[in-house]
């Protein structure tokens, strides 16, 4: 991706063709199949229950990703991407992992505003250790989360304790996907720029 | 799920919109843009990895993965937890409660580390959900095996801590 402020009219047909492709389908056949194995196992009346839950679910999220997407449209054309991305060039090493860590940690909402963040990232052409701690450190140590969830559930003390001993471990799994010998490529799964 | 989180991204979206509007050039226009072009891609998807997911929640005895959880200790323990971790494919509603009915039952604090933070960094329901979509296979293939030392980490420096 380019990263240049679109310019001329959407394309939708060729919009369509990729909102639909062919990962879209095996979407369709997961659900499919998991509503099948819920009827034929745990019987029409569990099967009623659940699709009540999953609609509750949809309603619930799907308002929350619409607005996260728009968020991460605007901070996408707000951004100095082209500063940011050479920031990101220049600061490869160490360092670059902890600022990662500690940005992933204060990123506020769950994962329908954490993971448009983590493609403003990728779009900015942000090395795969960084795009890793980064979202590791929010799954770890969101801060939003441990009040919300682990201080209620599971106690301060505790919370705490977990908090510190996983500050290090985003930055190791950074560390470790910078030397796997894999690659991964964001193209296919970024909408069409166009290229007039 | 909790309101801070959807109430900073409605405030936030509203308020960019605000400003991006009075600037008075193509910044809206762009912002609205990106935003259709990536919700084309995410939303179809979406919506059906969500009801996959939703079944599949339904059909995962909890009540199993608790038990087997509770009776365990020491390391074998932060080991066990950190595979639970990694099979829970639900939201913070259900694995906090499943951590918590697993305290009350006496659990070690080195397992019940190792759980929430194999939970935490796996996420089935995540991966399903947002990454797979999103990201692609290729991306959450190297991110697994990024954070596979985590959870056993983080239970041995429970066990250190807590020794």
């Amino acid at each position: 991706m380019t990263g240049d402020a679109p310019t001329g009219p959407i394309d939708w047909a060729g919009l369509v063709r990729s909102g639909l492709g062919k990962s879209f389908w095996l979407f369709v056949a997961f659900a499919a199949i998991m509503a099948i194995v819920c009827y034929l196992v745990l019987g029409p009346n569990a099967f009623e229950d659940a699709l009540g839950r999953n609609t509750e679910l949809l309603t619930g999220v799907l308002p929350r990703v619409v607005a996260a997407q728009l968020l991460a449209g605007f901070v996408w054309v707000l951004l100095p991407r082209e500063r940011l991305s050479a920031f990101l060039q220049r600061n490869r090493g160490r360092r670059a992992l902890v600022i990662a860590a500690a940005v992933g940690a204060i990123t506020p909402g769950g994962p329908a505003s954490a993971f448009p963040f983590l493609a403003i990232l990728a779009g900015l052409r942000a090395d795969i250790g960084v795009l890793v701690a980064y979202i590791t450190s929010w799954a770890l140590l969101g801060v939003q989360r441990i009040i919300v969830w682990d201080m209620p559930f599971m106690g301060v003390d505790f919370s705490l304790m977990r908090f510190l001993i996983g500050i290090p471990l985003p930055i190791l799994a950074g560390i470790v996907a910078r030397r796997l010998p894999l690659t991964v490529s964001f193209e296919d799964h970024e909408p069409r720029r166009d290229q007039q | 799920m909790n309101g801070f989180g959807a109430l900073f991204i409605y405030g936030a979206a509203l308020g960019l919109a605000a400003y991006t509007l009075a600037r008075r050039d193509t910044t809206f226009r762009n912002g609205i843009r990106r935003a259709v072009e990536q919700a084309t891609i995410i939303m179809p998807r979406l919506v059906f990895a969500l009801l996959g997911a939703g079944f599949l929640v339904t059909l995962i005895p909890t009540e199993i993965i608790v038990r087997f959880l509770g009776e365990e200790s020491g390391f074998t323990g932060v080991l066990i937890g950190s595979l639970t971790g990694l099979v829970i494919a639900s939201g913070p509603a259900m694995s906090f409660a499943i951590a918590a009915a697993f305290a009350s039952e006496g659990a070690s604090i080195p397992a019940l580390v190792a759980f929430l933070t194999g939970w935490s960094v796996f996420a089935a329901h995540r991966v399903l959900i947002f990454e797979i979509p999103m990201f692609g296979f290729r991306w959450v293939r190297l991110r697994m095996l990024s954070v596979i030392p985590l959870p056993p980490i983080a239970g041995a420096l429970a066990m250190l801590v807590t020794a």
